[in-house]
Parts: C-alpha cells; sequence; structure tokens
C-alpha cells in the first residue's frame, strides 16, 4: 500500500493527525467501505487514520433512556446488543440486514454514517428515529440531526478533519412502534433496490400521534417523505388511508435506473414497502 | 475390502486448500520479479493514431513500456489468431490493450500505465449482433483475411462481421412444417455473463536461456504452449507451461490475457514479470458467455408432436473470437436448439458476430444455456396454446432410442424417458400448488466428453502407484478421480495412489480440463494404465514397474437430466424466490460421489444466478456491472435446497461405465425457472427473469 497507516489509541491524536495532513488524510474504522473506494482508485490518500485502537469510540451504553452506539462499534456489536434490541427491534434489524456478517463482523456503525451511502441501511432507520451524531474536531463537539448530516451521494456536513465519535438515539416515545423493511429481489447480500424504515405511534383514540416514513436507496440521501407522515397525522390509519400515504411516499422517492431497476419501478416499490411497513404498525 | 468408489471421497488437494497451504498462479514470484500493468481503451472503437509513452517510462521503478509497434504483428487466440498482444492501428472494445508496463511495484506499474497518452480517432462503433451483419455495417476487421488459425482452415463466413456460421439441414423441414397441425414461433434473448470464478486471472513469464516458462491459470496449459509457440514464434519444446491449483475455471480459463504481453516484457527486460487481473478488468475485459437472440419455429402434429423445427440463433462474440477453440469460431453447442428431443427435420442456421462489446468465449457448457432457455421458454408456450401438461409434452417429445435429434444424429440408447418418469415422481408433478406459486419443467442433454491423452504410471515395492498427469485440476476433482480409478482397479486404499499433476515438460501432451472430457478420457487413461500394471505385475514383472496407460475416447453418447422447479411470487413487487427444486440426472457410474453431488448443486447455482440475476450490463460498450456489489451472484442464503435424484445404472464410456456431470445440468435452470414463472402467471422472454420484468408481465406490458 502506497500509505502511511496511522493507528492513534487517543482520540486528540487521531484529531491531530488529521489536522496535520488535511486532505492528504482519511480517517477508517473497519475500513470496509475505504478498501472499495481505494481498490477503484477514488480515493488516494496518503495518510490514513484507523481509528479503532480509540477505545473512547468504542461501546453501546445507555444514556438516560437515549441510546448511544460509539463509532467504532461493529454492526454485528450493534445487531446482538441487548441494548439495542430493548430500544428498538427494528433497528437491530436494520444492522443486522447490512451485507454479510462478515462485513458486518468488520464494518462500524460511525463509519457507516461517514460514508453517507444512500442505499445503507442503518441511515434510513435512525433518521427515522431521530438520530444524532457526535461530531468533534479540534474546534470543539457539536450534535448534527441525521437530516442535516446527509448531503448528497457519499457526501456529509462534517467539517475537514471533523470526526463522528457515536450516534445517539433518543428514547423512544411510550407507545411507538418501528419498522425495518428491506426488498432484495436479486441476494440476501445485495444493497436494497428500495428500503423503508417508518415509526408510528397512536393515541389512544386510535388516530395516529406520530408517525415517520424514511426511504433508503431511492435518492441521493435518505428521504423523509414527510407528504407521506403528514397524511397519517392525526388520522385514523385505515388502509385507505396508509394506501395514500403510501402513493405520497412513492413521489416523494427520487431514485435514478440502474441495474437494480428503473427510477419508475423503484418509485413502485417505494410505495408497495411504504404501505407494507406502515400496515405492520398498525397491525 | 469395500468398493471404493461406494466411499465418498477425500480429496486429494483438500487439505491444501482448506488450511490455505495451496499455491496458485498469483502466489508465484522469482527473484527479481516486475510487475506488469497495462493501458486500455477507453473508446469501443477507434484507430489508434499515435501513443505517447515518454510519461509512464519517467516513472521511477519502470523498466520496460510496451506498444503495439513493439509487438507487431503478434495477435493471440485459441483457434483464431484475431486479438491484438497490444492494439497497434486499431481498438475494438473499452479496456482493449494498448500499452503494457513492467515495473518494480505494482503501484509504479499502475502509475505508469495511466500516464500513457494514446491518440484516438473515433470509429462507429456496432453493438447490436443484427446490426453487425447487415449489409453497410462498420467492418471491425478489415484485415481478417490475414489472420492465422490454428491447425485448421478458417471456414468460410456470410459476412466481413461474423466470426462463424453453422447451417443445418436434416429430414423435410418444409414438409414437416405443411403437416403440421400448429406451428409456433418466438423470440428469446438472453445477455452475456461472467463465469464468477474464485480466482481472478494471473500469470508468471521469464525466459531462462532459450526456455520460456510460464506459470498460469490456464486450465490447458498444453493448449496454451501451443498458442504461444505460434503467437511468438518459439518452439513448443523451449516453452515449459507450469499451472497450479487452478481456483474455478468453468471455461473462462481457456484463455490466456495476460500471458502474451508478459512473453513481450520478460523478453525486453530480461527479468520475470507478473501480472495478477483486478476482478473489475475480469469483469470487464475477459471471454464472457455470449449474449444471444435466438428465433425458434417449431411445428406439431394434433398431439404436440414435433414434426419440424426452424431456428435462427445470433451470438454476440463480441471485438475478438480468441476464446473460442472450436474451428466453426462459435460457442461449442450453437445449433442445439431442441437437446434432448426427437426433431425428424430441423433447419439451424446460427451465426455469431463479431461486435464491439468485450470478447466472449467459453462458459460452462458453451452456447447450451442460451438454446436452453430459448427451446423450453418455447415448448412451454405451446404446451400452454395447446392445453397440454408442460411434462406431458416433454414426455411425447422427449428422445428415445432410435430417434434423431436437432442435428439429425440418431441416438442409440436414451434415459430421457426415464428421467421424465423419475422426475415425474420424485417432484410430486401434479400435486396441487398454493395461490401464488407457479411450477416448471426444462428437460436437457449433453454429450459426454470426447478426446485422448496419456499419464504415467509407477508401482513401487510397496504396491503404490504414483501417476503423473498434464492435466489440472480446476477444482472438479480430476485428480481425486485419477486415483480413485488407479486404486479400484488394482483393489487397493485410495491412499496409496498418489497422483501429481506435472508441467508440460514431464508430461505426455494432454488436452487440459473442459468439453465435460476429464472423467471419460483422463479415467479410461488411468484405468488402462491400472490394468497395465496389474498385467505386469501379474506377469512377474519387478518394482518398479512404469507404464503408461492411455485412452481415446470417441464414443458419442449423451447424459439426460430434467427439472423441476416450484416457485412463489410475489404479485405486488413481482419478486420471486424458488422454494422447492427437484433434478433428475443420468450420471452412469459414479467415481467421485461427493463431486458429482457438488457439480450437479453448483450447476444448478450457477444456473439459478443466470435465470434471477446475472447480466454484464453493457451500455455504450462500458460495462457498468465491473464489481461484485453490482454482478450479483447468488449467496449460499439465495439457494434452495435441490432434491437430487441420481440415475447410475445406464453405463457411460467413462471408468467402470461413468458419464459426465460438470457441464451437465446448468443449462436447463434457466428455462425451468422461466416455465415457473411463466406458471405464476408471468411470462419473461429475455434473462435474466428480474422482479422488475416479471411486475411488466403481470400488469400484461411487455417484458
Amino acid at each position: 500500500m502506497s500509505y502511511a497507516y496511522h493507528e492513534p489509541s487517543e482520540l486528540d491524536e487521531a484529531l491531530a493527525l488529521l489536522a496535520r495532513h488535511g486532505d492528504d488524510a482519511h480517517a477508517v474504522a473497519g475500513a470496509t467501505a475505504f478498501m472499495l473506494l481505494y481498490r477503484q482508485g477514488l480515493l488516494r490518500p496518503s495518510h490514513v487514520v484507523g481509528l479503532r485502537r480509540v477505545r473512547s469510540l468504542g461501546g453501546i451504553r445507555d444514556d438516560g433512556g437515549a441510546l448511544v452506539i460509539g463509532a467504532t462499534a461493529t454492526h454485528r456489536e450493534a445487531e446482538r446488543s441487548p441494548l439495542v434490541a430493548r430500544h428498538c427491534a427494528a433497528l437491530a434489524r436494520a444492522f443486522a440486514s447490512v451485507a454479510t456478517v462478515r462485513v458486518r463482523n468488520q464494518a462500524t456503525v460511525g463509519g457507516n454514517l461517514a460514508h453517507a451511502d444512500p442505499a445503507q441501511d442503518p441511515p434510513a432507520m435512525l433518521l427515522a428515529l431521530d438520530a444524532a451524531v457526535t461530531a468533534v474536531s479540534p474546534g470543539g463537539t457539536r450534535e448534527i440531526p441525521l437530516a442535516e448530516l446527509f448531503v448528497d451521494v457519499l457526501t456529509t456536513s462534517l467539517a475537514p478533519g471533523e470526526l463522528i465519535t457515536a450516534v445517539r438515539v433518543p428514547a423512544l416515545a411510550p407507545g411507538t412502534r418501528a419498522a425495518y423493511v428491506k426488498f432484495l429481489p436479486r441476494t440476501a447480500d445485495d444493497y436494497a433496490t428500495v428500503s423503508v424504515a417508518a415509526t408510528l405511534r397512536r393515541s389512544e383514540d386510535g388516530r395516529v400521534a406520530d408517525v415517520r416514513v424514511v426511504l433508503g436507496a431511492v435518492g441521493p440521501t435518505p428521504i423523509r417523505a414527510t407528504s407521506a407522515e403528514d397524511a397519517l397525522r392525526g388520522a385514523a390509519p385505515d388502509a385507505a388511508r396508509i394506501a395514500e400515504a403510501a402513493a405520497l411516499a412513492r413521489d416523494a422517492a427520487d431514485p435514478i435506473d440502474d441495474v437494480r431497476g428503473s427510477a419508475a419501478y423503484k418509485r413502485e416499490m417505494a410505495r408497495v414497502w411504504t404501505e407494507r411497513a406502515l400496515r405492520s404498525l398498525v397491525a | 475390502m469395500t468398493d471404493v468408489l461406494r466411499t465418498p471421497e477425500r480429496r486429494v488437494e483438500g487439505r491444501e486448500k482448506v488450511t490455505g497451504t495451496a499455491r496458485y498462479a498469483a502466489d508465484a514470484a522469482r527473484e527479481g520479479m516486475l510487475h506488469a500493468a497495462f493501458a486500455g481503451s477507453p473508446y469501443p472503437h477507434a484507430r489508434v493514431l499515435a501513443v505517447d509513452t515518454a510519461a509512464a517510462r519517467a516513472v521511477p521503478g519502470v523498466r520496460a513500456v510496451l506498444t503495439g509497434a513493439d509487438v507487431r504483428p503478434a495477435r493471440f487466440g485459441r483457434r483464431l489468431l484475431d486479438w491484438p498482444v497490444l492494439a497497434w492501428d486499431r481498438v475494438r472494445f473499452i479496456g482493449d490493450r494498448v500499452a503494457a508496463v513492467a515495473a518494480d511495484t505494482p503501484e509504479a506499474a499502475e502509475r505508469a500505465a495511466a500516464l500513457v497518452d494514446v491518440t484516438y480517432e473515433e470509429l462507429p462503433a456496432v453493438f447490436d449482433m443484427d446490426a453487425a451483419l447487415a449489409p453497410g455495417a462498420p467492418l471491425i476487421h478489415p484485415d481478417a483475411a490475414d489472420y492465422r488459425m490454428l491447425g485448421v482452415t478458417r471456414p468460410p463466413v456470410p459476412h466481413p462481421n461474423a466470426q462463424g456460421h453453422q447451417v443445418h439441414e436434416h429430414g423435410d423441414p418444409a414438409a414437416g412444417f405443411a403437416a403440421a397441425a400448429r406451428v409456433f414461433e418466438h423470440e428469446l434473448a438472453l445477455p452475456p455473463v461472467h463465469h464468477a470464478y474464485l480466482e481472478p486471472r494471473a500469470a508468471l513469464v521469464w525466459i531462462d536461456g532459450a526456455t520460456v516458462h510460464v506459470v498460469t491459470t490456464n486450465k490447458a496449459p498444453f493448449s496454451l504452449r501451443a498458442q504461444l509457440a505460434a503467437v511468438a514464434g518459439v518452439a513448443e519444446d523451449a516453452i515449459v507451461v507450469h499451472t497450479p491449483h487452478v481456483g474455478g475455471d468453468f471455461g473462462g480459463k481457456g484463455l490466456s490475457l495476460d500471458e502474451w504481453p508478459l512473453y513481450f516484457l520478460a523478453r525486453v527486460t530480461g527479468r520475470p514479470v507478473r501480472s495478477v487481473l483486478r476482478y473489475a478488468d475480469e469483469l470487464q475485459i475477459s471471454n464472457t458467455r455470449h449474449g444471444a437472440r435466438i428465433r425458434l419455429r417449431t411445428g406439431v402434429d394434433r398431439d404436440g408432436r414435433i414434426t419440424a423445427h426452424e431456428a435462427r440463433v445470433r451470438f454476440d462474440g463480441g471485438a475478438y473470437a480468441a476464446g473460442k477453440p472450436i474451428p466453426f469460431l462459435m460457442p461449442g453447442e450453437a445449433m442445439a436448439t431442441l437437446a434432448g428431443y426427437r426433431v425428424p427435420a430441423a433447419r439451424v442456421e446460427a451465426t455469431c458476430a463479431y461486435t464491439n462489446h468485450l470478447p466472449a468465449g467459453h462458459d460452462r457448457a458453451p452456447g447450451q444455456p442460451q438454446n436452453s432457455f430459448a427451446a423450453e421458454s418455447h415448448l412451454d408456450l405451446i404446451a400452454r396454446e395447446l392445453g397440454v401438461d408442460p411434462l406431458e409434452l416433454r414426455e411425447r417429445n422427449a428422445i428415445r432410442a432410435g430417434d434423431v435429434d436437432v442435428h439429425g444424429d440418431e441416438w442409440h440408447a436414451s434415459e430421457m424417458p426415464r428421467v421424465l418418469a423419475e422426475l415425474r415422481r420424485a417432484s410430486g408433478w401434479g400435486r396441487p400448488l398454493p395461490p401464488g406459486h407457479g411450477r416448471g419443467v426444462a428437460l436437457g442433454a449433453r454429450h459426454v466428453g470426447r478426446g485422448k491423452t496419456s499419464l504415467e504410471l509407477t508401482l513401487d515395492e510397496r504396491g503404490d502407484v504414483v501417476v503423473r498427469s498434464g492435466v489440472t485440476d480446476q477444482g472438479g476433482g480430476a485428480l481425486t478421480m485419477i486415483g480413485r480409478v488407479v486404486a479400484r482397479e488394482l483393489a487397493i486404499a485410495p491412499e496409496r495412489v498418489r497422483v501429481e499433476q506435472v508441467d508440460t515438460a514431464r508430461s505426455p501432451v494432454d488436452p487440459g480440463v473442459g468439453g465435460s472430457r476429464v472423467t471419460m478420457v483422463h479415467g479410461n487413461a488411468a484405468l488402462d494404465g491400472a490394468r497395465k500394471l496389474a498385467a505386469a505385475r501379474d506377469a512377474g514383472a519387478a518394482p518398479p514397474i512404469r507404464v503408461v496407460g492411455s485412452a481415446d475416447q470417441t464414443a458419442h453418447m449423451f447424459g439426460s437430466y430434467a427439472y423441476a422447479v416450484e416457485v412463489e411470487l410475489d404479485r405486488e413487487t413481482g419478486a420471486f424466490r424458488v422454494v422447492d427444486a427437484t433434478l433428475v440426472a443420468d450420471v452412469g457410474t459414479v467415481i467421485n460421489p461427493v463431486a458429482v453431488r457438488g457439480q450437479l448443486e453448483g450447476g444448478f447455482a450457477f444456473g439459478l444466478g443466470q435465470a434471477l440475476m446475472e447480466e454484464l450490463a453493457i451500455v455504450g460498450g462500458r460495462v457498468v456491472t465491473a464489481s461484485f456489489g453490482e454482478y450479483k451472484i447468488p449467496s449460499i442464503a439465495d439457494v434452495p435446497p435441490l432434491r437430487l435424484v441420481l440415475l447410475t445404472d445406464a453405463p457411460g464410456p467413462g471408468p467402470f461405465g461413468a458419464k459426465s456431470v460438470g457441464e451437465l445440468a446448468n443449462p436447463a435452470v434457466v428455462g425451468a425457472v422461466a416455465n415457473a414463472v411463466a406458471d405464476a402467471g408471468a411470462r419473461v422472454l429475455t434473462l435474466p427473469i428480474s422482479a422488475e420484468k416479471v411486475l411488466a408481465a403481470l400488469r400484461g406490458g411487455a417484458a
């Protein structure tokens, strides 16, 4: 390999390395996405900063009802974590949906979010759960809601040299149900043709008190289908209303033609899978 | 002692492979070795006006940069030498190589290759087979008349953009169609697909005095030796080809790509030069299965019995015919449009076209999946139109002893009726299906392999045997098979037979792995050798006893098989999965029980990938599925259980009555799946059968 590999054990050291080498440096944790891009010649850093030895970036914990997943926790740790499962089973499912177990043993939760691949599974689910990342730089620490993190394909609002240290998933309001569905017509380890993450809470009269619908793999970032949410909020979620919301989700999708299907097909599948996800939440 | 053949085999190379100590061509290294990288064309068709290598040569560590001017007029190929080692006047597909670099490190070589500055003048490109064969189409090989053909004269072609062309006619098709109660016509199409073997191509070439050494992933070392002798103008016995373990082949590794420029780089630098192809390049420049468009017309009598058949088969050969070893320059079974059926009269015309796509070559049962998908869909459509159960229609038309097949050849024996009867029973054909399910059937037949070889056997004082063979083992189990044949014949334990695969300098000429031949040919040679050893031993010869076992397998015989497949279809999305599958296969005597099962189950998974998802998607000449993130193949999680029924009591021409299985059972999977999906409500006439196409068919659109 024609880059220098650094493996600091302290976060400050990592930040200093990134600051010193600027555009010539790239941070990695599991490096699964990095190696794909590197091998295709899309990334050519002269310095790679490995974060796996920075202890403070790992681990999964409960923070007063919020779930905090360290940036270097692997997908496999997250999918098997009792804390994650207790917080939201659908979130554990989203982590378990990524690629294969071999990849999940290596790929990290923070790396996945920093990679900002709109076809990945956790971003859509975490966005539906109103999560935010904690980001640090030599200038300080800030919280970035996921809705503001993803800017475009493989592009985030992280500043150069800024690192994700954790993702924080707030406590779900009591009675909230969540679903993650992934349409995989080819292989079990494929990227989604479309995925849908949704949360829904009903008030005592059965009407929808709160709802979030996020579409994955059908746009440059995960797409929050706010029009679909608006159609449901305050309404009785009967089959007709869910169908109406699903049709709005279809219109919210912004896919491209590729080997997983034409844009028109993916839009239609966004409708079908939104309907299925929402039905599962009111069943 | 118990019969060796009844004991599951232990792979002779198994321990090395599972412990990671097995060495492949990419692991080969020599003192002072350089690394190669290549510059390829960004255009599908262009004139090469100038190549400037100054910047490439200036990269530190670069030892040589070669261009077409340095290798002209060297062209390579398995039969027709039509592929320039490096293009000097014209590039014909995206990735066609124009320069080769040897450098101290792979990084330096790659950096230099990227700095080779080529001036191109774009030419009109042609991507469609019919457009390529139309009058006035842009010529892809204006100098074709100068190309050399190894061993034979090139058969005439009807158009300068035709690689190969064949016409067959038997019986009286016109009378057959006139006598038909109904005549049906359908057109089907398939994209090119890749073998997706695990190991990418790799090669190491060095020149030691007058001897050229090649370590290669080529599965037919003696063929490579003959080709290299022709290309380099070197005597065959001045070339030694070493083929270590081959990590999967499926036909693709019969064609060498890097060995040619490596030879020139080794010659000019005086150093060993190695290359390991990136998988992205495998998917963009190597030897695919041919894409095809196939139009079939068949007449049937009132009972659905075939009276006459007509076929027009078009293959997309891509930019070069170099990957095809057979003299017609076609996929091996280009003409087998109704394999396994009685066809009293037929006219089949097949043409393989040059296009500006990446070159196509051999892939597991070349030509058969294409023709099988077309024929099995066609017959299913006919059954549906006639209101006859699809299995019943096949039973009526299955070839029987004394019938002629689509090639006009008479079968002296046929297991096909038994295969279908067994399939009906084992699959529970006719049992009611749950809503949303569909069931499909397809049959197939493949000739057992032919060819000749020799191998050397030595019996020592302890009664142990060493066999030396030039055959490679690409994962099929050839070496294990040879050992077990010898062990059984001599009534000794398989562990007492050691089979060594040796280089071309230390082995009699060998045809290599391919054409389903190894068990037939090498197995019979092993049996012949074992018998000679036994005879010498019994005659009182003193060990070590050394004999040469030989075989020349010419018998024309077929293995038959059929699938029944059940799918469950999601009518809202078009997605479906295969939930049940039965394969009945006529395999003769089994030598390697585990490998036979592995080949049949693997063939099923291989066909399943082609049916459901595999497609080298090419846009404007560029492969857009150039990684396994985009070009998907089934993982184990995607392969349903397969109910496997072996018919072992109809002996074949192999040792102890063996037949072949390596390419037996992959072709018909595509048709069986397509027919099951059609039974569930969606007929799709092109591969792969994507969820989107199924949904379009369900909604009544074109698929």
